[in-house]
């Protein structure tokens, strides 16, 4: 299956599934917004994090050095 | 030239040496928003009666006096925000700000509320439900957002300083479209309160100005404390090529030529090198900035969505509520890895240097930009300069460093944490080393 169909597949379930309706146009708008930043979350699905850790007392202000 | 035309400080200082009437100064401003904003469109909200109330009241400080705008982003006492959209999934209401309180009580009168792109949600400007701000430099091309109308307003002549708030790289894109300075201060330091996402870890205030001093005077009253002004000396510059410096021939010479000149006005020295996991902090910064207004988008609220809202924002929020959990909590992972990189790479250099936005403003009736790796709407080309400093809560900053095809161009600097004092004496470094130049050039309708 090719990403446009597969996608258009995952959309038309999830708004059936949570009960969301949107008309063709928003789920065009959703189609387009996908297949712009698709490369990079298949990216981010794709990457090995398996030693990354979260930060513990996060503080966005400082460094994690800090 | 009027005093209107000064610049923030030199007003601040004409109002405390009695060279300038703060009542005249006011009153040309109104005027003047009356004069220039129906080619603007920058201004979305005047108050006449609650400005002057507020010059009435305005204590003694460093902006005693002195006109300003505020995006449409926060409340005020009398107006609540309406982040120029239709509906807003939040229980807005009027009241007290951070900023709001900051510039009260730094004596500042606010002129009007600045527009700015639908829910912030756009680095163009393009759509509002105002209708969208306009380019002074060319009224049909964009103005960048969301921060629109201040940077608009600010590069039009109707003040000389503007709050924005900057969730995606939203003061940044602005003001390099626009021609100004725009500081993204480190997450948490400038004044939020009031905020429509309170707990947002994205988003900041941040001031548009003409030049890096005005940022200073300005910033300095959103962080409640001076931001102190040095003279830098040779700074390690860390340029990472692949991608920032994907953008059009005209924006990369000058982001080049004002690197260089920046290089020898410090002593400094340009080091090229890679950002490691680069690829995986766009699509995480928009994940986590996305989560911070997941909870709201439930059916219900969905399924009720005020047909005047864009489509282009029905579908955005339709989308954001379907995304898997998996890519969000490995947008957090990102998160962390990608500060933990930063805090290693700032161990090396000193800034780093990239154009802010890859070209200039495009024009309003198709946002798109070409660049060498291909045609591509200018949001993910900018989102993929401005995100990095969100997603971590670095400071960064978009100078401007020239024209192309007559538009401006903006560098940025993004910095360690807390280094925003050092950011604004860079870019005031390379405002010497050329001259002012850059910083002096005004929209001939406006010049």
């Amino acid at each position: 299956m090719d990403p446009e169909t597969a996608f258009q597949g995952y959309l038309d379930g999830a708004l059936e599934t949570f009960g969301i309706e949107a008309d063709e146009a928003e789920r065009a708008v959703m189609r387009g917004v996908w297949h712009l930043y698709e490369a990079g979350m298949n990216r981010l699905i794709d990457a090995d994090l398996t030693e990354v850790e979260l930060e513990a007392d996060l503080d966005l202000s400082r460094s994690p050095e800090a | 030239m009027t005093a209107l035309d000064l610049s923030l400080r030199d007003q601040a200082r004409a109002i405390a040496e009695g060279e300038v009437d703060p009542t005249e100064l006011l009153e040309s401003c109104l005027e003047r928003i009356e004069e220039r904003n129906p080619a603007l469109n920058a201004v979305v909200a005047a108050f006449p009666e609650e400005s002057r109330r507020m010059l009435a009241e305005a204590p003694e400080g460093p902006l005693h006096g002195v006109p300003v705008l505020i995006k449409d982003e926060w409340p005020l006492p009398w107006r609540a925000e309406r982040v120029a959209a239709a509906q807003v999934l939040a229980d807005l209401q009027p009241g007290e700000s951070g900023p709001f309180r900051a510039l009260r009580d730094a004596g500042a009168v606010i002129a009007g509320v600045a527009n700015m792109h639908e829910l912030g949600s756009g680095s163009t400007g393009a759509v509002s439900v105002y209708g969208p701000a306009r380019n002074p430099w060319d009224t049909e091309r964009c103005p960048g957002g969301s921060s629109s109308g201040p940077a608009a307003a600010v590069a039009g002549g109707v003040v000389s300083g503007a709050v924005g708030a900057d969730g995606l790289g939203s003061i940044r894109y602005p003001a390099s479209y626009c021609g100004l300075t725009g500081l993204k201060p480190t997450f948490g330091r400038s004044a939020m309160d009031g905020h429509h996402l309170p707990h947002t870890e994205t988003i900041v205030s941040g001031g548009l100005c003409r030049d890096a001093g005005d940022c200073r005077l300005l910033d300095s009253v959103l962080f409640g404390e001076e931001l102190p002004a040095g003279k830098p000396s040779r700074l390690r510059i860390g340029v990472a090529r692949d991608p920032f410096w994907d953008c059009t021939p005209g924006v990369a010479e000058a982001c080049e030529s004002s690197l260089e000149a920046l290089r020898q006005e410090l002593d400094g020295e340009v080091t090229e090198l890679e950002l490691p996991h680069e690829p995986l902090y766009l699509p995480a910064a928009l994940l986590v900035a996305q989560s911070e207004e997941a909870a709201v988008l439930t059916p219900e609220n969905l399924n009720s969505l005020d047909p005047e809202l864009s489509v282009i924002n029905r579908g955005l929020m339709k989308l954001r509520a379907l995304l898997p959990g998996t890519l969000t909590a490995r947008a957090f992972l990102v998160r962390a890895l990608a500060r933990r990189t930063l805090a290693d790479l700032f161990q090396r250099v000193d800034l780093l240097a990239w154009p802010a936005t890859p070209a200039v403003a495009p024009p309003l009736s198709d946002p798109a930009v070409e660049l060498p790796s291909g045609l591509t709407t200018a949001d993910p080309s900018n989102a993929r300069q401005g995100t990095l400093a969100n997603l971590t809560g670095i400071p960064g900053i978009s100078v401007p460093v020239g024209l192309d095809q007559g538009m401006p161009v903006g560098l940025q600097l993004l910095g360690p944490w807390g280094s925003d004092a050092l950011l604004l004496d860079a870019a005031e470094a390379l405002e010497h080393a050329t001259d002012r130049e850059f910083v002096e050039l005004r929209p001939a309708a406006v010049a």
